[in-house]
């Protein structure tokens, strides 16, 4: 298989002068450390009672964000929970890409009824409310990570699908495809090695705005409870402090504005790459 | 024997509006080490019959033999031995190859399908692009560092990778500027009388075809109308078509240009989807007469020793 | 001459594109002028400036990057590079009209063609509706559009391109211009319809008197239409002289270049096209002296250090070329 490549430095250049995109990249790069490093700022499990409960932010020093009604550090929650909910959002995404990028290549680069069935599956899949429809999966298969991950994938491809079927339709014409096929190239090489490079960009733009999807599903599972009880993601956070909104509304908004720069953050860095990838905003 | 011959064939596509009769039972045969020159109007087939050789589009009816083997039937697996006979270049040098592999690697590509060994690729890959005038470094490169020309360099490059017999060339220098249209023109026959190979050279350019070709066919919605030596067909051109055709085309010759007769065809090619009954040409021909309306015509010998599809020459 | 002035009159025009890559001379003092029922060809391959050099003409350069950043454009008299946009407004299509390569884009497609006629005649002149109408079908009778009565009523993608250009050249000269600049009016068209076009063309620039600068990469069309022709090489006018002149005795280099690489049927048949190497030079990497000379076959030392001026070497011819003035 061949690598796939970009002029690397005009990459980054393009995606930097987006400057949204530059500062998006910069807090989800903030995010993951934090992720990544969690257990080192924080070595002691983040759902230990550490302290009284209820404590506002600022009110002891040596709980910047407070506690929650047991007790629990919230930055140490947030900062492991950071973990877990990126997690989530990648692999979920990672999970919709798959599925997505192998449905629409198979009907675009087909067409013919293969295309025909392919866009009806998908169109069932975007006539069920994705949010009744992932509840509806991890209540069958069971609150687990996995089976949460695997559900928001499976309500997320469809997109992702309509959009690489969409590039396979315009690119599976192009003389250099004809080229291919005039020297007797199979049809997975044409798709995987020589079609796909191709198609990619625009795809991965979308995949990177699935990622901050999957989190706000992650979430509003979490928060109704659905959640994997064995994970502190933000969304449970904020499911976990709903009771206390009128006192304490800190315990649930603390891990809110989390959710929402991250998914904020996700939206510029896809802004950035789209910039970035889409040949048509080249040398403007 | 000949190289190629192509004996009544057809494709036809559905489309919405309606079947198209893209080639409509087209017979001609090329020889070795011939430049067929194949020439129309937007929308005459003369692509599509490029394409059907390669079958790279369904082919409906007819034989298209190379080298004596009938390929319209054969299945893909089967084309393999053919693929290396024929190859094609494609008119577009910005699309004809792949935006993001190397130059090195879509030259490569028959070499690596043909199941060559990686070394003796390369060392081909270089032989390549010396023949076709590119610096040997231009195997890393990607393609859109390169001019229009170039490309069209690395898609002949390509095209001669397994020593074809024959090479459909479609509108091959119809996207390149005056100049580099030379150069590449000028490459293709040095190519030509080094190897031997053979060129179905598909155009509307008149002029490029009639200083590449050694014969040529006029084609006009899927048929072909006439088919004759270059100098028959430029000196004493039979069809009407042909005659108008010829006349149309401009001369970069400003004597020349205003000597000449200048009968200008009145409208514009029929739609495809609802070609004319009988001879297709018969609603711009100034010749046509109830028979056309009715009668389609076949090629037939005429006076200038080409063949003709008309009723009354 | 007689006092008189031109239809148009270009001097010295400069156009800059500003790029990311820096400053790029497009048009780099270009003058030019067209008489009344002459045709002027301005040749060149792509990149040469000559459809900027349109552009600049009509103020319809697309800025950025683009800006005319020197020299005169006078229409009948009158400089129109210092003129504000609204006024540019009642001159095209009146006093200056263009006919662009692809008729198809040229047109809205959402629109009929009648209306498009009546609302470039009800910009520009006094006619009411009921009367631009009517002229607008005598428009469409003029430029031979086939059933031109029922096209009125047509939408552009039920025309074909022949037809559409045909509208594009009747939108243009329905306010009878005194300019007309067709660019690369018959590149997209086949050989058949490019040959009723040109007649078309010819037909009504006599009629009318018109000014006509027609520019073109097709040294065969401009044997067929071209009273004068004018050859550009990356931004600059490097030869002028009258059509049987320049193909009887081309004095640039490039100009030979070009019309050796032109197969031509008919004449001699050359057993090779004479090609020039090499290719354009991109507009931010030009050499220092004669943008020419990397590809020239007469290249001198001084070509590579000075750029040529234009020159006489004969009545009504232009050249720029050091070893055509002898050295």
């Amino acid at each position: 298989m061949q690598r796939f490549e970009f002029p690397r430095f005009e990459f980054v250049g393009r995606f930097a002068r987006n400057r949204g995109a530059l500062v998006g990249a910069c807090l989800i790069l903030v995010v993951a450390l934090m992720a990544v490093f969690a257990s080192v700022f924080f070595p002691t499990d983040p759902l230990r009672i550490v302290g009284l409960p209820e404590l506002w932010p600022g009110e002891d020093p040596e709980f910047p964000l407070g506690t929650d009604s047991l007790g629990r550090d919230i930055l140490s929650m947030i900062v492991h929970g950071a973990r877990a909910t990126l997690l989530i959002g990648l692999f979920a995404s990672a999970v919709a890409t798959i599925i997505g990028v192998g449905v629409g290549a198979i009907a675009g680069y087909f067409g013919g009824w293969v295309d025909e069935i392919s866009m009806r599956v998908a169109e069932l899949f975007q006539t069920i409310p994705n949010l009744i429809f992932v509840l509806t999966i991890v209540v069958i298969l069971g609150s687990t990570l996995t089976n949460i991950v695997i559900a928001i994938g499976i309500v997320s491809w469809t997109p992702i699908a309509r959009m690489t079927r969409a590039e396979f339709l315009s690119l599976r014409d192009r003389e250099f495809v004809q080229a291919c096929r005039s020297m007797g190239m199979s049809d997975l090489r044409i798709i995987v090695s020589e079609i796909l490079p191709n198609a990619l960009p625009p795809v991965i733009v979308l995949s990177s705005l699935v990622v901050a999807g999957a989190i706000l599903f992650e979430s509003a599972v979490s928060f109704l409870g659905l959640g994997d009880p064995n994970v502190a993601s933000w969304g449970r956070l904020v499911g976990d402090g709903r009771q206390l909104i009128r006192s304490s509304w800190y315990i649930c908004a603390i891990p809110g504005i989390a959710i929402m720069i991250t998914v904020l953050c996700l939206n510029l860095v896809g802004d950035g790459l789209n910039d970035a990838l889409n040949p048509k905003l080249r040398d403007r | 024997m000949s190289l190629l011959s192509l004996r009544d064939v057809r494709v036809q596509f559905n489309t919405a509006g309606g079947v198209v009769r893209a080639v409509n039972g087209v017979s001609l045969d090329l020889a070795v080490g011939e430049t067929l020159g194949l020439v129309g109007e937007s929308g005459c087939g003369k692509s599509t019959l490029g394409k059907a050789i390669m079958k790279l589009v369904p082919v409906s009816g007819g034989a298209i033999v190379v080298e004596g083997v009938d390929i319209a039937p054969l299945n893909r697996a089967q084309l393999t031995d053919m693929r290396r006979k024929v190859q094609m270049i494609f008119q577009d040098p910005y699309g004809s190859l792949n935006p993001r592999s190397t130059v090195g690697r879509s030259v490569a590509q028959p070499m690596v399908l043909a199941g060559w060994k990686p070394e003796a690729t390369a060392e081909r890959v270089e032989t390549l692009l010396r023949w076709v005038g590119l610096p040997s470094d231009a195997k890393q490169r990607y393609p859109h560092e390169f001019s229009g020309g170039q490309r069209q360099r690395i898609g002949i490059a390509r095209a001669l990778a397994l020593s074809p017999k024959l090479i459909i060339c479609d509108e091959p220098v119809s996207a390149l500027d005056v100049s580099v249209r030379a150069q590449v023109i000028n490459l293709l026959e040095d190519l030509k009388s080094q190897f031997g190979v053979s060129y179905l050279f598909i155009s509307h350019d008149l002029s490029v075809v009639e200083h590449i070709a050694d014969r040529v066919a006029v084609m006009y919605l899927g048929m072909l109308f006439e088919v004759g030596g270059r100098d028959q067909i430029w000196k004493s051109p039979q069809h009407p078509y042909t005659r108008a055709l010829l006349a149309a085309a401009p001369i970069a010759n400003p004597k020349l240009a205003r000597a000449r007769q200048r009968t200008v065809l009145q409208g514009e090619l029929p739609s495809p989807l609802n070609p004319p009954p009988g001879c297709p040409f018969n609603s711009r021909c100034p010749m046509a007469q109830d028979r056309c309306r009715v009668e389609k015509p076949v090629l037939r010998p005429v006076a200038n020793g080409a063949q003709a599809a008309c009723h009354f020459v | 001459m007689s006092g008189q002035a031109l239809p148009l009159e270009i001097t010295d025009l400069r156009t800059t594109l500003f790029t990311r890559r820096g400053e790029m001379k497009a048009v780099d003092g270009l003058s030019l002028s067209v008489g009344a029922g002459e045709t002027v060809a301005l040749v060149g391959e792509s990149g040469c400036g000559k459809s900027l050099s349109a552009l600049s003409v009509m103020r319809l350069l697309p800025d950025p990057p683009a800006r005319i950043v020197g020299g005169q454009v006078k229409l009948n008299g009158r400089d129109i590079v210092p003129l504000p946009e609204e006024a540019m407004l009642g001159i095209r299509g009146k006093e200056i009209g263009m006919i662009f390569q692809d008729p198809i884009s040229s047109l809205n497609p959402v629109t009929t063609v009648e209306k498009q006629i009546v609302e470039v005649l009800m910009t520009h002149t006094e006619l009411g509706r009921g009367q631009a109408r009517v002229r607008a079908h005598e428009l469409l009778e003029l430029v031979g559009m086939p059933d031109a009565a029922r096209r009125l009523d047509a939408y552009p993608h039920q025309l074909s391109g022949g037809m559409c250009q045909r509208v594009v050249i009747a939108m243009a000269i329905a306010c009878s211009p005194s300019v007309l600049i067709a660019d690369e009016p018959t590149t997209a068209l086949d050989v058949t319809v490019q040959a009723q076009v040109l007649a078309l063309l010819k037909k009504l620039q006599a009629d009318a008197g018109m000014a006509m600068i027609f520019i073109t990469h097709d040294l065969g069309v401009v044997a067929e239409t071209a009273d004068r022709v004018v050859v550009m090489y990356a931004g600059r006018k490097v030869e002028e002289a009258s059509v049987d002149e320049l193909f009887e005795n081309p004095l640039h280099p490039y100009t030979v270049g070009l019309i050796g690489a032109t197969p031509t049927p008919g004449a001699e048949r050359a057993e090779r096209l004479a090609d020039i190497p090499g290719m354009v030079p991109p507009l931010n990497a030009l050499p220092q002296g004669c943008a020419f000379a990397p590809r020239c076959k007469r290249v001198m030392d001084r070509c590579l250090t000075e750029k040529p001026a234009l020159t006489v070497p004969g009545p009504g011819r232009l050249v720029a070329c050091f070893a055509a003035q002898g050295g």
